[in-house]
C-alpha cells in the first residue's frame, strides 16, 4: 500500500510520496519533508511503514503533533487524516493512501463510517431509553463530535428552534472535540433555515457554484465551502403515518475540504443518525424542562404554605362577635388575605384585601399588604387612617402598577361599627329580616395614588346581625356559560342567615359560588369573611 | 389585544380592541405604546375603550400608571367610549375621580379645544 501526504502551506499545494521506512517530518534541511515555519520543530514527527500500516510518531517535538485536532504522541494513520504541526493551521498535511480517488475505497470508508453512526445512533437510542437526566449541553456535544468524526468536517453546529421559531446556535464544535468560542458563527444562514422548513437534507458541494456565492458571502469569506444539514425530526415517521413532522432544529457541518461531507450514503446514514440525536435532545431538553418545573412547583408549595401559616386561623370568637374566613386560591399562591386583631377599648378590628395579578407576585405584595395592616391598625385613630397609612406604605415601595383592594371595619362592644372601604367589592350587612345594606364608604385602591384621601363611615349593628366581606373572585366566579355570580345571588345566598353561626353562613356561601361555577375553572382566588355581633355580653 | 393609533390635529387618539388583563399581556402592551407616544413627544392622548370588553385588576392598575405617566410629563389622558363594566370596576375601586371620561371619542377629542 502506498501512501502520500497532501502538503498545503504558503508555498501552494503539493503531494509528497512517503517512499522511505521511515519517513523525517520537520525543519532541518535533511528533513524528507522539510517545512519552514516557527512552530515546526527540527525534527517534528516521522512517519514509519512496516509493510501493513502507517504509524505518525512525535519526535518530541515543541509544539506538538495533532491528528484531526487531537494531540498525540503515536497513531496509525488512515486515509484522510489531517495531521498539524504546531499550534498554527498555516500548514496543513492530510494522509492519503493510494487509490484513494477509486470509488471501491471510498466505498469502504462509507460502510466504515455508517457503522460509526450506527453505533454512535445505538449509543443515543441508549440513552434516550435511560431517560436519563444527561445534560442537553453533553447530548448535543455528543452528537456533534459523533458526526464529525465520521464525516470529517471541520465544524459542526447545532441550532436548536426558539418558542418563536427562530433558530439558534446551542453548540458549536470543531474537529478535535473542542468547542468553538463564542455564541454567533458565520455559517450560511440560508441553508439551516431551508432545512428546518422543509425538513430536507442539503448537501452543498460548493458555495461558488451555482451563483450562490452572493447569498453565501460571510461563509466564503472564511474559506467554508462544503456544507451538510440534516433536520433533527423527532417525528421520523410523520410521512409514513400522515402524522406532521416535529423539527427541533438542524445539524450542520461545513468544511473547507471535500470530505465525506458530500457523498449521499454519508447524507443518508447521517440522517438516520440526526433522527436518534433529535430524540435524545428532546428527551435531554424535556428532563431539562421538568426538573426545572418541579424545583419551581417545590418553591410554590412552601410558598404556599408560608402563606396559608400568615393567615391567621379561620374561625375565631371573642366575648361580643364571633367570625369564620377562608381563602382559596385559584393557583398554588394567591393574593388574597384577611387578618384580624385586638384594638382594646376601640373594639375588635378585621380585614380583608385582594391584591392586583395572581401567583407569587401577588402573593408577596398580599403578604406586605397584610403584615402593614397588622402593623399600622393598633395605632391609627380610625379605619380611614389606618388605610392612608398603609397606601402611604405601599407607595413608598411602590411596585409599578400594582395595588391592592381593602376594606377594614372596627366593631366595639355595644355593635358600633366603623369601617372605611379601600377599592374593594362592597361588602354586606345582613340585618333582620333579610335587610341588606352595602358598605361602599372609603377611599380609591391602595397603593396606586399619591396623596389619596380616605373617609370612614358608622353603621350601628344590632345582635345577629351579619357582615359579609367577598374578594372579587366571589362575585366575579364564572360558570360554564361565561355568567358572573353577582351580588344578586349573593343576596340571594345570605337570605334566612341572619343570627346563624359565621362557618355556616360562611359554607352556604362557598356552597352557592361551587353549585353555580360547577366545577368552571375560576381565575382569581375567592376569599370570604363573616363576621357576626352577638350582642352586649352580659 | 389590538392597538391602532391615529391623529386628530394635535391630539392622539389610541383605539383599543380586546382585553386589557395580565394573562394576554395587554396591561405591558398599552404600558410601552402609552411611553412611546409620550416620548414622540404626544401631550395629547385619548384612550378609545369603546372595543375593551374586559379590564382586571392589572389592566386597572395600567391604566391608572400610563395616567399618572402622561401627566408628570406635562399631558393629559383622557378616556372616551367606556364600557359600563370598566365604569363600574372604576366606582367600585374609587378610581372614577382619577380620569376624565367621555362618551365618545368626538367629544373626548372636543374637550382638548
Amino acid at each position: 500500500m502506498d501512501a502520500r501526504l497532501q502538503v498545503t502551506d504558503s508555498s501552494g499545494r503539493r503531494l509528497v510520496t512517503l517512499d522511505k521506512p521511515v519517513f523525517l517530518i520537520g525543519r532541518r534541511t535533511a528533513a524528507d519533508l522539510q517545512l519552514v515555519n516557527a512552530d515546526v520543530s527540527r525534527e517534528h514527527a516521522e512517519i514509519t511503514n512496516d509493510g501493513m500500516r502507517y504509524l505518525l510518531r512525535d519526535r518530541g517535538s515543541r509544539y506538538g503533533t495533532f491528528v484531526n485536532g487531537e494531540q498525540i504522541t503515536e497513531r496509525p494513520l488512515e486515509h484522510g487524516d489531517r495531521i498539524r504541526l504546531g499550534r498554527t493551521d498555516a500548514i496543513e498535511l492530510v494522509f492519503m493512501t493510494d487509490g484513494s480517488s477509486s470509488t471501491h475505497i471510498s466505498g469502504l470508508r462509507d460502510i466504515g463510517s455508517d457503522a460509526d453512526l450506527r453505533q454512535m445512533a445505538a449509543i443515543l437510542n441508549g440513552l434516550r431509553a435511560l431517560g436519563s437526566g444527561r445534560v442537553l449541553e453533553e447530548v448535543l456535544t455528543l452528537v456533534l463530535d459523533s458526526a464529525l468524526d465520521v464525516t470529517k468536517a471541520e465544524r459542526g453546529f447545532i441550532m436548536l428552534a426558539r418558542p418563536d421559531g427562530e433558530l439558534e446556535f446551542k453548540t458549536a464544535r470543531g474537529r478535535g472535540r473542542i468547542t468553538l468560542p463564542g455564541t454567533s458563527f458565520t455559517t450560511s444562514a440560508k441553508i439551516p433555515r431551508e432545512v428546518f422548513q422543509t425538513g430536507e437534507s442539503r448537501i452543498v458541494g460548493d458555495l461558488m457554484e451555482g451563483n450562490l456565492a452572493g447569498m453565501h458571502d460571510g461563509t466564503i469569506a472564511i474559506g467554508i465551502r462544503h456544507v451538510l444539514c440534516v433536520p433533527l425530526n423527532v417525528n421520523p415517521m410523520a410521512t409514513e403515518q400522515n402524522i406532521k413532522p416535529h423539527i427541533i432544529g438542524v445539524l450542520y457541518l461545513d468544511g473547507r475540504e471535500r470530505t465525506t461531507i458530500l457523498s449521499q450514503q454519508t447524507r443518508s446514514s447521517l440522517e438516520a443518525f440526526a433522527t436518534q440525536a433529535a430524540l435524545a435532545i428532546e428527551s435531554a431538553r424535556l428532563y431539562a424542562e421538568s426538573a426545572e418545573k418541579a424545583r419551581i412547583e417545590r418553591d410554590l408549595l412552601v410558598a404556599a404554605q408560608i402563606q396559608q401559616a400568615l393567615l391567621p386561623t379561620g374561625s375565631f370568637e371573642t366575648s361580643f362577635v364571633d367570625l369564620a374566613a377562608s381563602s382559596v386560591p385559584c393557583r398554588t399562591v394567591g393574593g388574597d388575605f384577611f387578618d384580624y386583631l385586638d384594638l382594646g377599648a376601640r373594639g375588635f378590628g378585621f380585614g380583608l384585601g385582594d391584591v392586583a395579578g395572581k401567583g407569587a407576585p401577588a402573593a408577596l405584595l398580599a403578604a406586605a399588604v397584610q403584615s402593614n395592616f397588622i402593623a399600622q391598625a393598633p395605632v391609627s385613630g380610625d379605619p380611614a387612617d389606618t388605610l392612608t397609612r398603609v397606601n402611604n406604605a405601599l407607595l413608598r415601595r411602590a411596585i409599578e402598577a400594582r395595588f391592592a383592594t381593602m376594606f377594614h371595619g372596627v366593631v366595639d362592644v355595644d355593635g358600633n361599627l366603623s369601617y372605611c372601604n379601600g377599592g374593594q367589592e362592597p361588602p354586606l350587612v345582613l340585618a333582620r329580616n333579610d335587610g341588606i345594606s352595602w358598605l361602599e364608604e372609603g377611599g380609591p385602591v391602595l397603593g396606586l395614588l399619591p396623596g389619596a384621601t380616605y373617609a370612614f363611615d358608622r353603621v350601628k349593628l344590632e345582635p345577629g346581625d351579619l357582615v359579609v366581606i367577598c374578594s372579587d373572585g366571589v362575585t366575579e366566579a364564572r360558570n360554564a356559560a361565561g355568567e358572573e355570580f353577582g351580588r344578586e345571588r349573593l343576596i340571594e345566598a345570605m337570605a334566612g342567615c341572619h343570627g346563624t353561626k359565621p362557618d355556616s353562613a360562611l359554607e352556604r356561601l362557598f356552597g352557592a359560588v361551587r353549585k353555580f361555577s360547577q366545577g368552571t375553572p375560576q381565575g382569581d382566588d375567592i376569599t370570604g369573611l363573616v363576621l357576626r355581633y352577638r350582642g352586649r355580653p352580659n | 389585544m389590538q392597538i391602532d393609533q391615529k391623529m386628530s390635529g394635535d391630539i392622539t387618539v389610541v383605539h383599543i380592541s380586546g382585553d386589557i388583563t395580565l394573562n394576554q399581556g395587554g396591561d405591558v402592551l398599552l404600558k410601552d405604546k402609552i411611553q412611546s407616544l409620550l416620548q414622540q413627544g404626544a401631550k395629547k392622548i385619548v384612550l378609545d375603550l369603546g372595543g375593551v370588553a374586559y379590564v382586571d385588576s392589572a389592566g386597572l392598575g395600567q391604566l391608572v400608571q400610563i395616567h399618572a405617566t402622561t401627566k408628570n410629563q406635562g399631558g393629559a389622558l383622557r378616556l372616551a367610549n367606556t364600557t359600563k363594566k370598566l365604569k363600574d370596576l372604576l366606582v367600585v375601586t374609587k378610581l372614577v375621580t382619577v380620569f376624565d371620561s367621555y362618551e365618545s371619542e368626538k367629544e373626548a377629542v372636543a374637550s382638548f379645544n
